[in-house]
């Protein structure tokens, strides 16, 4: 256990040291920071627009933003998440998985009395932690930027819900960090170790949910849900797509404990991201290594 | 000249030998075909909806029909042109990086000076065999795009269909030699390659993804699903009235986007196919009227992309293993 939390506490100062993750840190921060605002500018236009169309008597239909939850500004977040911050995660598991080969320490690390898995789950707690610092960091950020626009504080739900989708993101983000550290094992050369997960990605985040739901991929950025696709072909591909579209589910999660509209289960959405990390988490530690010396052989 | 061609056949033959362009590249093609699948699949449902209605209304004996679904072939591709945007843009990345990295890696600038006169002459050889890479995958494109439509959707592809795609095919080459460069400017300035991997990564998801993200979340009409003003059951021309009177915010938005070289891109694309209803089954000259600011800011973006790898040849040194 003690070689457990050495490996974890040294993924902390190396991490810290490593400058080149800051700029994907910065952007996720970021934002995150400004999502709240984008979300209140365009929900103010939007009703502004209703309000002229009401005065051109060209609607008798009620405001779609009438009683909207104060969470609803934060609905971009989740896009954020899913784009910038699963992203982030991987890159910093593929550099973790790398940092001991690039510096050529890996064999002086395995000549402590530690196995080389119990190296790796320290290295994923380590991430674990920086990844739980950033999403309390963002957590506070969004809680409190929320209750600037709103004028008042939100309420001890409303704060729940917020933590609830820290953890959440926690959760999917550990996902993604355990696919880096996995390419970052078994691909010899930094940009292929960095572009495996990216394209994993891409496949979860744009190619299976267009197979289930005939969405045009760039539309699937858009925090408004799609419409629901049952008939034809659409029924049945649905069905076999849905376990795979872990990033649908995290927007069908994220959406309830968000107040926001959604189609389907969220505790079973919760549940498929839950799944994808652990399978993402033991396939990190049971990987085995293409190279432990050798630098990146780009 | 010819040493420039030496430096491009060497950039051609280390890419022949790079499994991993080849794997990203079928990858491209993959998810093209997968797209245009989809599409049809989805223009079949909606015409079975279609004869399901009017089958009712036929049986109920009423004699008004709605209009039926029509397709317009290369509006199959959005999918397709969306992956190339999203994807491409990031294989163009990783094949510039790629392609200047390796020469750090392996100490081999030097060697490569034995044959050429200077560092800008480097990374010009790089460009030009990097262009005709994607020049050739361009084009590989375009027949897989043209073939899926013609086979996968049931339709007819003309001389009209060909000339827009391989227009659009350009487009793409113009679009993808931007990351390409960039790729190869930022890589060679940065005194090490893993900076200014993440420097290109955060560079394509903010240009790639979170501008464009931005802009479209921010379109009034995108704010409920099947848009605000269906919703609110108003006609286009009442929408446009409307919309004259935000014409700040409008703006705004307008000037995020285009500050998106991939939002160029997809303009000038789902203009030239017919994607955006704008454009539909309109002249070449009408969509050259409408898009071609888009052309000149993507050109010129490329362009200046260009010029930015070629002076980054100043800084070869840094490619040194001493360095």
């Amino acid at each position: 256990m003690s070689g457990v939390l050495t490996a974890a506490r040294h993924e902390l100062l190396t991490s810290a040291r490593a400058k080149s993750p800051y700029m994907l840190v910065a952007a996720f921060l970021g934002m995150v920071a400004a999502s709240t605002f984008i979300g209140w500018r365009t929900t103010v236009t939007v009703s502004a627009i209703y309000d002229r169309v009401v005065a051109d008597g060209l609607t008798t239909q009620p405001n779609p933003f009438t009683d909207v939850s104060a969470l609803y500004y934060v609905r971009n977040t989740v896009i954020y998440v899913l784009l910038i911050g699963s992203l982030m995660a991987a890159a910093l598991g593929v550099q973790s998985a790398l940092r001991d080969r690039k510096a050529s320490t890996a064999a002086l690390v395995l000549t402590r009395p530690v196995s080389e898995r119990a190296v790796r789950a320290g290295r994923l707690l380590g991430i674990g932690a920086i990844l739980a610092i950033l999403v309390v960091v963002t957590s506070v950020v969004t809680w409190v930027s929320v209750g600037a626009i709103v004028g008042h504080a939100l309420t001890a739900t409303q704060t729940l819900e917020v933590a609830s989708f820290g953890a959440l993101t926690w959760v999917l983000l550990m996902g993604f960090a355990a696919v880096g550290v996995a390419s970052g094992m078994v691909f010899p050369r930094e940009r292929t170790a960095l572009l495996a997960p990216v394209v994993l990605w891409a496949v979860i985040a744009f190619v299976i949910p267009q197979l289930g739901t005939a969405a045009r991929p760039v539309s699937l950025l858009n925090p408004v849900p799609l419409p629901a696709q049952g008939s034809g072909a659409f029924g049945w591909l649905s069905q076999i797509m849905a376990p795979f579209s872990i990033t649908e589910h995290f927007k069908t999660a994220s959406a309830a404990l968000l107040e926001s509209p959604y189609t389907g289960s969220a505790v079973a959405s919760a549940a498929v991201v839950a799944l994808f990390t652990l399978i993402a988490l033991a396939a990190a530690l049971v990987v085995r290594a293409a190279r432990i010396e050798g630098g990146s052989h780009e | 000249m010819s040493e420039l061609m030496t430096l491009a056949r060497k950039e051609l033959l280390d890419v022949r030998r790079d499994r991993v362009v080849w794997i990203v590249m079928a990858a491209l093609g993959i998810a093209i075909v997968l797209s245009v699948v989809v599409a049809s699949l989805d223009f079949r449902a909606q015409m079975a909806d279609y004869n399901a209605y009017v089958a009712q209304v036929k049986a109920s004996g009423s004699g008004v029909t709605p209009q039926a679904p029509q397709l317009f072939p290369l509006q199959l591709l959005r999918g397709g042109m969306e992956y190339v945007e999203v994807l491409g843009a990031l294989f163009a990345v990783v094949l510039g990086y790629g392609s200047v990295a390796k020469e750090r890696a392996r100490g081999t600038v030097d060697l490569l000076l034995t044959r050429a006169r200077s560092g800008m002459s480097i990374l010009g050889g790089k460009l030009l065999g990097l262009g005709i890479v994607w020049a050739v995958v361009s084009l590989a494109l375009v027949v897989v795009s043209l073939a899926s439509v013609a086979v996968i959707g049931a339709a007819h592809i003309g001389l009209h269909e060909v000339a827009r795609m391989l227009l659009a095919g350009a487009a793409a080459w113009v679009y993808v030699m931007f990351w390409t460069a960039i790729a190869l400017a930022l890589t060679t300035v940065t005194k090490h390659s893993t900076p200014a991997l993440f420097g290109l990564l955060v560079a394509w998801l903010v240009v790639v993804l979170i501008i464009p993200q931005i802009g479209d979340t921010m379109d009034p009409d995108n704010q409920v699903p099947g848009g605000l003003f269906n919703a609110l059951a108003i006609a286009k021309p009442d929408e446009q009235a409307v919309l004259a009177h935000f014409t700040s915010f409008e703006s705004g938005r307008n000037a995020l986007e285009v500050s998106s070289v991939s939002k160029l891109y997809e303009r000038v694309t789902f203009a030239l196919l017919g994607i955006k209803n704008t454009y539909t089954g309109q002249s070449l000259a009408f969509v050259w009227d409408g898009t071609f600011r888009n052309i000149y800011g993507a050109v010129g973006a490329t362009l200046a992309a260009f010029a930015l790898a070629i002076g980054a040849g100043r800084r070869v040194h840094t490619l040194r293993r001493s360095a």
